[in-house]
């Protein structure tokens, strides 16, 4: 038999960039994507008793991988800081809540029925991720990369349902507009 | 009427609600009408629909460096 760190080698090298990147996609943060990537590799290893072998190498890492970004999601909304949503999208409407000039949706002039393929979309769509605020980004997420149920969602992040829905609104509106401007008009 | 008058704050809210099938009917009925006959939401609507479906395939390249690969290799081998 190989000796058992091997195994572990073998997976850093074919693994390691695979979850790294789908990591960052989630947590748009290098140094905690780096974090959550060693976790992962070291609760496979702890527990690669308990891995069988119907489901594949790579299914099982990227599962356990999941767990521990939705993980970190937890322990920051139950962190003694509470979180407070501050409305950062008073400006996108006025008084009568009609779309202010500056923030409503222009015409982008592409086929909406058609995926994008660009890569230009894509480093784009990771910057405006980025720049949203952390429970939006949060939310934005796991709804709709790990396709988690708003149920499942408010109980990882100790919200409301009200909360919940005020959140997808706001994180809609913010990536939408930040897509436009540096997507569409550059 | 002005019951079912909403404004474009509500109407881009009630959004989100039926793209994930939460919304009420009565709720349902006043977008409808609202993305009748505001295009701005409209818009809202599509190019938000449009994001979500193109939010899940993503082109990154990213690599980890060697540095953190290996300081993952030397924790999983003392952690053995």
């Amino acid at each position: 038999m190989n000796k058992p760190s091997l195994q572990a080698e073998e997976w850093v090298v074919k693994y390691g960039d695979l979850l790294y990147n789908y990591t960052l996609q989630r947590v748009s943060d290098k140094g905690l994507a780096e974090d959550i990537v060693q976790e992962t590799f070291l609760s496979a290893w702890k527990s690669r008793e308990t891995y069988k072998s119907d489901a594949s190498e790579k299914t099982w890492l990227f599962a356990i991988c999941k767990n521990k970004i939705i993980d970190h999601y937890r322990k920051k909304s139950s962190s003694p800081v509470q979180y407070a949503e501050v409305d950062t999208t008073d400006h996108f409407f006025d008084e009568a809540e009609h779309w202010t000039k500056e923030a409503q949706p222009n015409e982008w002039g592409i086929n909406y029925q058609q995926p994008v393929e660009t890569k230009e979309f894509y480093s784009i769509l990771a910057y405006c991720k980025k720049k949203m605020q952390d429970m939006q980004r949060n939310v934005f997420v796991m709804k709709y990369m790990e396709d988690l149920s708003a149920e499942e969602i408010c109980k990882v992040l100790n919200i409301s349902s009200s909360n919940y829905w005020v959140i997808i609104h706001r994180a809609k509106l913010h990536l939408r507009k930040c897509l436009e401007l540096n997507w569409i008009n550059s | 009427m002005n019951l079912l008058n909403i404004s474009c704050k509500k109407a881009t809210y009630l959004v989100s609600k039926k793209e994930q099938g939460k919304i009420r009917l009565f709720d349902r009925i006043t977008l409808q009408i609202h993305l009748g006959i505001c295009g701005v939401c409209k818009r809202f609507e599509q190019q938000t629909d449009f994001i979500i479906k193109n939010t899940k395939h993503t082109h990154s390249e990213e690599k980890l460096s060697e540095e953190v690969k290996e300081r993952i290799k030397e924790v999983l081998d003392s952690s053995y």
